[in-house]
């Protein structure tokens, strides 16, 4: 995908050079088309491609832990303790493991790849302009749609009796399935130098 | 050659200069992997890149506009 677009800008690249060097080639109707796409079509095609590309990457669990900030959450996804929640979704592939961090933090409403980016921007502002926070918090706290995603419908959570007593509280987020007592081990960053790790292959 | 000519093929270099420019970062941006080359990409490469469409529309309407001066 990634060499196909890098084809593509080239192509752009040799057509504007075209027109930077002989912009008097355009007298001519064929040209002139040649001008249309290589100076409007290709370019914006490019842009479109690009923007996909930078999507699609900042899924990606590298992209998120590339961030030094997020250093110690991506540490902890290799703890080898069953109650630490991402450690065990990710270890045990209950989440694709390349999209670890997307997969449990994404907003999946209509405009939420917007507004995750949106929130992502605002964090590299405050890392690199202004102050960034000395804990990393989510705004709003964390919202259980996120979990019930995909375990809402799965056979064990709903024949689970304690999920089904509180499911309208938990749908409501008036009961958070990570700080109510149930799942309340998630990152825990501040324990890592205390844990066992976990070594894939070992 | 006439003075819009000049002027039409002046909007023609700056709006490919401006392209080859923002296509550039873009690559730059594709290759390095890194949570800042999303913003390279969108405030520096698809700014250029845009900027050097609206230059190559405003010549075509730069252009248009001097035909119709002549038919008129």
């Amino acid at each position: 995908m990634t060499q196909i677009l890098i084809g593509q800008i080239v192509l752009s690249i040799v057509l504007a050079c075209i027109f930077l060097i002989r912009p008097s080639v355009t007298n001519t109707a064929g040209w002139k088309i040649l001008a249309f796409i290589g100076l409007c079509a290709l370019p914006a095609l490019c842009i479109v491609g690009g923007m996909n590309i930078h999507m699609q990457r900042s899924e990606q669990t590298q992209f998120c832990t590339s961030c030094h900030a997020m250093a110690p959450y991506a540490r902890s996804l290799y703890v080898d303790d069953p109650s630490y929640i991402p450690a065990q979704h990710f270890q045990n592939h209950r989440v694709p493991a390349d999209m670890a961090c997307y997969a449990c933090h994404a907003d999946y409403s209509i405009y939420g790849p917007l507004k995750d980016k949106m929130r992502g921007l605002t964090r590299i502002y405050m890392q690199y302009v202004s102050t960034p926070p000395v804990t990393i918090r989510i705004p709003g706290g964390y919202d259980n749609n996120q979990c019930l995603h995909c375990h809402a419908g799965a056979r064990d959570f709903e024949e689970n009796a304690i999920h089904s007593a509180a499911m309208d509280a938990l749908k409501s987020n008036q009961m958070s399935c990570i700080s109510s007592g149930c799942h309340d081990t998630v990152h825990n960053v501040a324990s890592l130098d205390h844990v066992k790790f976990w070594r894939p292959g070992q | 050659m006439t003075f819009r000519n000049l002027e039409f093929k002046w909007l023609l270099r700056i709006s490919s200069a401006l392209i080859i420019v923002g296509l550039l970062v873009e690559i730059a941006s594709l290759l390095w992997f890194h949570p800042l080359s999303f913003v390279l990409f969108a405030f520096v490469g698809a700014s250029l890149i845009g900027l050097g469409i609206v230059v190559y529309l405003a010549s075509l309407v730069f252009v248009a506009s001097t035909g119709g001066e002549k038919h008129g």
